[in-house]
């Protein structure tokens, strides 16, 4: 079943959007923000520091994390995905950096979206009255395989 | 064997960083694969599938090195235009001419990295019932795989980075490059004069 506009979520940056119709073009089951992982507490055990990774491919059983963040401003998110591989070393996660992004993006003609990860400090956040982020695992399972 | 200096690509030469990979070695790479597809399929007449445009010089190299019967036919897929993304489903602009029921298929590729076309193409594939199915890619680009998707001759893993050169190109052009090469940044930005986008 192709994904329809009724069920898209609410993605938090517009690459999300674009890799999920690159996804649903090649018939890519995916899932947006399914879990997120815990990975730092407090004295008291209250999760303090979390990761929810962009996507999660069912049939690849792999998380995919995209990022657009310039090379300089990823030390938080790189101290996130190293925690995220001593805490849960099972689970397979693939990070596509801003560069890959680009790559990927003039790899599928699309020009402007390449041009924005060239020119642009960081990709700008969609508006917040967009986001609605405790929606996004109410979302997960809207793309299936046709 | 002739060697291709950068130097002789006057205008392509100034859009390249560097070569990553000489023509010699290409062709001592491509020759190995030849020679291994020989051996694996003796007795047999493999059927060699490539995806348009990239392909077209791996494969014409490929099927010199290869010693033994063998057919070769061709697919070609629209590429991920606004059209294609409207219509929502890959376009087959070109199909097989050659059934490939009960046919030992091997699959061609110039470069695998994220694996979605290739991955999307293969259950294809399998659905018109090959005899059996192997894929031969010459540039792997494997930590940039989504989908997994079994390789049985690699020619060259390659690095997280956009190459061009044998067949690989940025904007249709660089394919006639004999080498494998890097482009300089200032290359990637959009061409205003580009026919298409």
């Amino acid at each position: 079943m192709a994904q329809t506009e009724t069920n898209q979520p609410k993605f938090v940056h517009p690459i999300e959007e674009t890799f999920a119709r690159i996804l649903d073009f090649y018939h890519i089951r995916w899932d947006y923000e399914p879990r997120t992982f815990d990975l730092e507490w407090d004295s008291a055990g209250a999760v303090t520091v979390a990761f929810t990774p962009d996507f999660y491919l069912p049939d690849e059983e792999l998380y995919v994390e995209l990022t657009t963040l310039r090379p300089k401003l990823m030390r938080q998110k790189n101290a996130k995905l190293r925690r995220m591989g001593e805490l849960y070393p099972d689970i397979k996660i693939k990070i596509f950096k801003r560069q890959d992004l680009r790559d990927m993006m003039i790899k599928y003609v699309m020009d402007e979206e390449a041009a924005r990860l060239l020119g642009t400090e960081a990709q700008e956040p969609l508006p917040a009255d967009s986001v609605n982020a405790n929606n996004a695992n109410a979302n997960s399972g809207n793309a299936q395989q046709a | 064997m002739k060697a291709y200096p950068l130097a002789e690509y006057g205008q392509l030469a100034a859009g390249v960083r560097e070569v990553l990979i000489s023509s010699e070695e290409i062709d001592a790479r491509v020759a190995e694969l030849g020679r291994a597809i020989s051996a694996d399929y003796a007795g047999r007449t493999p059927l060699l599938a490539g995806v348009l445009k990239g392909v077209f010089i791996f494969m014409a190299d490929l099927l010199r090195a290869i010693t033994i019967p063998v057919e070769v036919d061709f697919i070609d897929i629209a590429s991920y235009t606004p059209e294609a993304r409207d219509r929502g489903f890959v376009q087959f602009v070109k199909d097989l001419d050659i059934n490939a029921a009960g046919r030992h298929l091997i699959f061609v590729e110039d470069v695998v990295d994220t694996g979605l076309t290739l991955n999307y193409l293969l259950r294809n594939m399998r659905a018109r019932n090959p005899a059996s199915l192997e894929v031969c890619a010459l540039f792997d680009k494997r930590t940039r795989r989504i989908a997994d998707v079994p390789i049985r001759y690699v020619g060259f893993a390659l690095a997280d980075e956009f190459v061009v050169g044998y067949g690989l190109d940025f904007h249709q052009r660089y394919r006639n490059l004999p080498f494998l090469a890097k482009l300089r940044p200032e290359q990637y930005r959009p061409d205003p004069s580009a026919e298409s986008a």
